[in-house]
């Protein structure tokens, strides 16, 4: 009997805030931990495992650390891209990675006579065939399953492991229906696994032709809204899957590190000043000591402005009752005074998204590429690009030109420049 | 019962039409000189290749207002040309020409007239219409008196068609056929009324001339025979009794002697599936010139002519005259309601209608029978 | 100009034309009549025949001929004496584009319609293809098109008996409207006949990639697969689909107050209600497994045609419906669905947009949103007044109704257009009518026409496959078409698409 870890989108470098930051390497750390304690033959890591291409070197070496004891005890790590971790005008930390041996990515194809011919990679050990398809920003990837060679792939024979980073249509959960995916009659059929990433939610689905397609969400999270499903009781961790010609058994690791606490208040029918009262009494009294604090402040305010409420003095109310870190959401509050732009979204990804895709309309273009869903994609990718920090050892100049080139090459403009 | 006295009719009229006796051609005795019924008048119309044209012209007319002491009517003549069965398109005078006629009672010397003058339609019509002072009849002219009645307006009112029929034919012939062709007046050759020989004469001089066949014939015919039996029945049960062929012609039935009927007579056979024959008359001037063979090549391009599935046997150039020349009902009642108009407009109607009223009861009464 | 007849008699609406010889005037025909700029059109939609030689002689002489007995005869000039006459009526004046009010001149000659005279026909802002202008059974090369944003929001009536063309027209209709993503168009596919899983579809049109989604229970590759999760089905997606007295609907609303979105889940597995008697439960237990093939089996929630789910499909309605505002056309394969099956998830769809239209509508963004339609074939089912007096309005018929409000609009499929109700069929502005044989179908579409086609019962009774009328207040009038093969279309549709680049594969 063989065993491996089916772990996806651990968002390694997702988080500014140290503590946060601090305790998504420790959630990985102790995955990693796990899968030696479990001892597994390999692991499958389905794509994001770092928050983007390049990410904060003092996280990545931590990661590096930890996966070089994985490999030392002779664990063979498979990876695909995730939609963060790659690049598609640079080199990524995950190809630096695999090329130094710590890891192989098991993506690896061509296209010929309009079909993408995947290549499966064995592990030795166990000889299970794993393949996949990565991930791309806003679902790109889709255009590869859309020329897919899937009999080739069904016709393998042997133990196969199919990794993808994709939601699937028919397994999206209700809130994410925004979020781009794929019909499941995208994927191969027949194969003895599924690994997916991409899809924050721990989710195991039999599908007609498939069996169980599976998801085991982050191992802490990337996004508050990921922090705030932990504190509803969304489960954090990963799959230990045992099998030999099938798979056998399945269970799932929890990789919670630390309590969570969720506190939601609405002002509703409140003026600025009495919601501050409350809050700051609400607050004191909240049991909040070792635990990671995510207040929601929703509502439209009856008078008063939303600044005049002291969210970081709430905050520090909190950290110095012990939490070890507080977060306010205040994107659903409101002021019946002063109203700005009303845009509905979860985090601020898909605020921006709803935001450029509710307002691309005002634009008038003729140029049907900035036009719909086409220009909306377009804006993101390209804020995408802008948004990039200058790297430490990079001068200014060619940090310009550098956002000069990746944008022009977001825009398809690379060519009529030259 | 009624049936018994049906039954007694026919048989009474059964006996009296013994076609067994044909009897001999009567006709009125000074003006004609009869030949005796003989097979060997029969002579078959051979089929011969010919580029004979006939041209037909027939005219219609009918009354749009009648009163006895006038008449308004509506008159119409017209021509075609064939060659065989193929119309030929006329392209030098008008194919039809129309006019109206209004007849009205003058006294005169003593006497009652009737007068006809005469409106073409179209300024173009103007030189085929008959001339107003060839239309003065008397009503006592025995030739349109009925019995020792006066005679009637209406009747004399008709006689511009007549003339206008000559007249056309005429120009038909100096303008639209040439040597050899043939003109077929429906009807006979005979003139009838006072300055009707005039037109005739003027027609026949026009077709010397130019050597085009004169000819007339008649869809109907008052002839008999010495037995009481109609000439032409006679003539075809002859044909019957002789198994004549499909196709002839029976000649001589009568000479003419008379100026008002300059005609040599043929009663013929035109289809084979025809049951009816018809009196054909050619210009006397021209028919005693022409050989046999001439005048079976005119019979022959008239059988050529005769085989509409419509009236096999007559002539379909004189169908489409017919059809053509005809005043139909429709128009009568719109030239009317136009005259009635003109009438109302003058402010003449009290006085139009004292007249009009003393002659349309029968109308009436129609009317209230519906 | 060549002339084919000649206008002799008749009166406004019944003009008598004279067919010249040998022109062969056919039901249906265009001819125009010149009055200088007034040209006027008209439209045969009668023939008889008329003969100078009386009906007797014509008879005998047929008899004589059939028996052998008429040689050497025949009719002289036959074409000036026997010929064919046409009633038409004038449907529009070329220059004004209205329908004339003066009878043409009298004696006025006709010729055949000539594209010069369609020039007014123009390709509309968002054109829906629907065929080629027709005369007779001639094809007059001008296109004929539909202004997608004002008909489909007006609602469409497709109706014909069987096997005249209706999905052929339907497929050409969304082949044109694929290919510019300016509307979110929905087919319920009864018979899946519309994607093209075997042989030609809608599969095959460039632009389906961009712009088409198929959802099936058996989807070939790269296409969805239909299954709804049975949260997304509310109390309200059952009105007028499934019947209910008026217990079981409180008995619903009740197990929805209660259980939330997982009220059919607590029927299926038999949770109680206060309130709700065993007897009550038991029978919407029956009522769930009959019209919608879900049970409990081995304490799983099982559907039998494998479309409703308790575990996956949760977000499929609300993809449905936002591929649907981003101009999508969205085909569900229901062909193994029963009746209920397809008419609920319509039902639950169909809901979806219309309450989020209406509320676009109160927010003032409706002009930014797209017009969605629904094609439901077999109307009658959900809009038929037997349907709708004994199961109550849903909506389809709320759409029928009220739906142009909102920039969404039906496109109704059906062979019996007399069971729809008069004020629904009264909405239905645009009515493409094909061959009916039916008298009592063709008096209920020619009754309930945007233009008077009072007189075109013989015309449409003789409507060949392929053929049809379009009668709509978005037509100048009643339009003849010829409808192309969908093949024929389509091929012509890819001639006009730029070839997609290939595919780079960067792993």
């Amino acid at each position: 009997m063989y065993k491996f870890a089916h772990i996806a989108d651990c968002h390694l470098g997702a988080f500014r805030d140290p503590v946060l930051r601090e305790l998504s390497l420790k959630a990985f750390q102790k995955a990693l931990n796990l899968c030696i304690e479990e001892q597994v033959d390999f692991i499958i890591i389905s794509g994001d495992l770092f928050n983007s291409n390049i990410p904060d070197m003092g996280i990545v070496n931590q990661a590096v650390i930890t996966m070089k004891e994985i490999r030392d005890k002779g664990i063979y790590i498979y990876v695909i891209y995730g939609s963060h971790d790659f690049s598609p005008n640079e080199t990524s930390i995950v190809d630096i990675l695999s090329s130094a041996g710590l890891f192989q990515k098991i993506v690896k194809g061509e296209v010929a006579d309009g079909k993408l011919k995947l290549k499966f990679f064995k592990d030795q050990k166990t000889e299970a065939k794993l393949v996949g398809i990565s991930g791309r920003t806003l679902g790109l990837e889709k255009e590869y399953y859309e020329i897919l060679d899937r009999e080739s792939l069904e016709k393998e024979k042997g133990f196969k492991i199919f990794a993808f980073h994709t939601a699937l249509d028919e397994l999206k959960p209700a809130f994410l229906a925004q979020m781009e995916s794929i019909p499941v009659s995208n994927l191969p059929k027949g194969f003895d696994y599924y690994a997916g990433g991409h899809v924050h939610v721990k989710m195991e689905k039999k599908l007609q032709g498939y069996g169980t397609i599976r998801y085991p969400g982050t191992l802490f999270g990337y996004s508050f809204r990921d922090l705030e499903q932990n504190a509803d009781g969304e489960k954090q961790g990963f799959f230990i899957v045992s099998f030999n010609h099938m798979v056998k058994d399945v269970h799932f690791v929890e990789t919670k590190v630390c309590e969570y606490l969720k506190f939601e208040y609405d002002v509703s029918n409140k003026n600025s000043t009495k919601a501050k009262e409350e809050l700051v009494d609400k607050v004191k009294k909240l049991s909040v000591k070792g635990k990671l604090v995510l207040l929601k402040v929703s509502g439209e305010l009856s008078g008063g402005k939303t600044s005049d409420i002291d969210f970081t003095q709430l905050k520090e109310i909190l950290l110095q009752n012990g939490a070890i870190y507080a977060n306010i959401n205040r994107n659903a509050l409101s002021s019946k005074e002063y109203s700005g732009i009303r845009v509905e979204g979860k985090d601020v990804h898909e605020i921006e998204i709803n935001l450029l895709r509710e307002n691309i309309g005002n634009v008038k273009v003729k140029e049907p590429k900035l036009k719909g869903e086409k220009g909306t994609n377009l804006a993101v990718n390209l804020l995408n690009v802008l948004i990039q920090d200058k790297k430490t050892t990079e001068e200014r100049k060619d940090y310009v030109e550098r956002m000069m080139v990746m944008s022009l090459k977001t825009l398809g403009l690379t060519e009529a420049m030259e | 019962m009624i049936g018994e006295v049906v039954k007694k009719v026919i048989k009474n009229l059964d006996g009296m039409i013994r076609d067994s006796e044909l009897g001999e051609p009567f006709l009125s005795s000074h003006n004609y000189r009869t030949h005796p019924f003989s097979v060997e008048n029969f002579k078959p119309i051979c089929l011969v290749k010919s580029d004979r044209k006939l041209a037909f012209v027939d005219g219609g007319n009918s009354e749009l207002l009648s009163a006895p002491n006038f008449s308004i009517q509506l008159n119409r003549v017209y021509f075609n040309i064939f060659e065989g069965r193929s119309r030929i398109q006329s392209s030098n005078i008008p194919q039809a020409i129309e006019f109206f006629s209004a007849t009205f009672a003058v006294f005169k010397n003593n006497k009652i007239f009737f007068d006809t003058s005469i409106f073409p339609v179209s300024d173009k019509f103007d030189k085929f219409v008959p001339d107003e002072s060839d239309l003065s009849f008397s009503s006592m002219d025995r030739r349109l008196m009925v019995g020792s009645s006066r005679a009637d307006i209406s009747r004399v009112a008709s006689i511009a068609r007549r003339f206008a029929e000559w007249k056309f034919s005429r120009y038909v012939i100096e303008n639209e056929l040439e040597k050899g062709d043939v003109l077929v007046m429906d009807g006979t050759l005979r003139t009838a009324f006072v300055n009707e020989s005039d037109y005739a004469k003027e027609a026949y001089r026009v077709s010397k001339k130019k050597s085009i066949v004169y000819s007339g014939l008649s869809k109907t015919s008052q002839l008999f025979t010495t037995t009481g039996l109609s000439l032409l029945g006679a003539i075809r049960k002859l044909s019957e009794d002789s198994r004549v062929g499909p196709l002839w012609y029976y000649h001589p039935i009568a000479d003419s002697l008379s100026p008002e009927h300059e005609a040599a007579f043929f009663i013929v056979k035109l289809h084979e599936n025809a049951q009816r024959v018809f009196r054909y008359e050619i210009y006397e001037e021209q028919a005693k010139f022409l050989t046999l063979g001439e005048i079976n090549e005119v019979l022959c391009q008239l059988c050529i002519n005769s085989c509409d599935a419509s009236f096999p046997g007559y002539p379909y150039g004189l169908i489409d005259a017919d059809a053509n020349a005809r005043i139909r009902y429709e128009e009568l009642e719109t030239y009317r309601v136009m005259l009635l108009s003109e009438v109302s407009k003058l402010g003449s109607w009290p006085k139009f209608s004292r007249h009009i009223e003393s002659k349309d009861a029968h109308d009436i009464l129609n009317m209230l029978r519906g | 100009m060549s002339v084919c007849g000649q206008i002799i008699a008749g009166q406004f609406g019944k003009i008598l034309i004279r067919e010249k010889s040998g022109e062969k005037i056919e039901l249906g025909d265009l001819l125009v009549v010149e009055e200088g700029e007034n040209s006027v059109i008209l439209q045969v939609y009668d023939l008889f025949y008329g003969s100078q030689i009386s009906q007797v002689a014509r008879e005998l002489i047929s008899g004589m001929k059939l028996e052998g007995l008429g040689a050497g005869m025949e009719f002289l000039e036959p074409q000036l004496r026997n010929y064919i006459l046409a009633e038409s009526k004038a449907v529009l004046r070329i220059s004004e584009q209205k329908t004339p009010k003066m009878l043409p001149d009298f004696f006025g000659t006709v010729r055949r319609i000539e594209k010069k005279d369609l020039e007014f026909l123009s390709i509309p802002e968002k054109p829906i293809y629907l065929g080629k202008v027709r005369s007779g059974s001639k094809i007059v090369g001008v296109d004929t098109y539909l202004n997608g944003l004002d008909a489909l929001s007006h609602h469409i009536l497709i109706s014909s008996t069987t096997g005249r063309g209706k999905s052929n027209l339907v497929k050409v209709m969304l082949c044109s409207v694929l290919g510019q993503g300016a509307f979110g168009i929905l087919v319920l596919d009864a018979h899946d006949e519309y994607y093209g899983r075997t042989g030609k579809g809608l599969k095959d049109h460039p632009k389906a990639r961009d712009n088409l989604r198929y959802y099936s229970t058996n989807p070939p590759a790269g296409t969805n697969t239909l299954m709804v999760n049975l949260k997304s089905i509310e109390p309200r997606h059952l009105e007028g689909v499934i019947h209910l007295t008026d217990a079981q609907q409180h008995a619903v609303r009740l197990y929805r107050a209660t259980y939330g979105d997982e009220w059919i889940e607590s029927i299926v597995r038999g949770k109680k209600v206060e309130g709700i008697s065993p007897i009550t439960l038991t029978v919407l237990q029956r009522i769930v497994r009959v019209s919608l093939s879900i049970y409990l089996e081995d304490d799983e929630i099982i559907c039998r045609n494998r479309v409703f789910s308790n575990a996956a499909g949760e977000s499929t309605a609300k993809d449905i419906v936002k591929n649907l505002e981003n101009g999508k056309t969205i085909i569900l394969d229901t062909s193994k669905l029963g009746d209920e099956a397809e008419l609920l998830i319509g039902s639950i769809i169909a809901n979806e947009v219309f309450y989020r239209y209406q509320g676009y509508k109160s927010d003032g963004k409706l002009a930014e949103k797209v017009p969605v339609s629904i094609v439901i074939e077999e109307a009658p089912r959900v809009l038929g007044a037997d349907k709708l007096a004994s199961l109550g309005g849903n909506i389809y018929s709320k759409i029928a109704r009220e739906g142009r409000k909102f920039n969404i609009g039906l496109i109704a499929i059906t062979q019996l257009a007399s069971v729809i109700p008069p004020d629904i069929l009264a909405n239905m502005n645009t009515k493409i009518i094909m061959g009916n044989e039916l008298l009592s179908e063709r008096h209920a579409l020619i009754g309930s026409a945007a233009q008077d086609l009072s007189d075109d019962d013989r015309n449409i009774a003789s409507l060949d496959r392929g053929e049809a009328i379009v009668s709509s207040i978005f037509t100048k009038f009643a339009v003849p078409i010829k409808v192309p093969l969908f093949e024929d279309y389509l091929e012509s549709c890819s001639k006009s698409v730029e070839k997609r680049s290939n595919t780079v594969f960067v792993g």
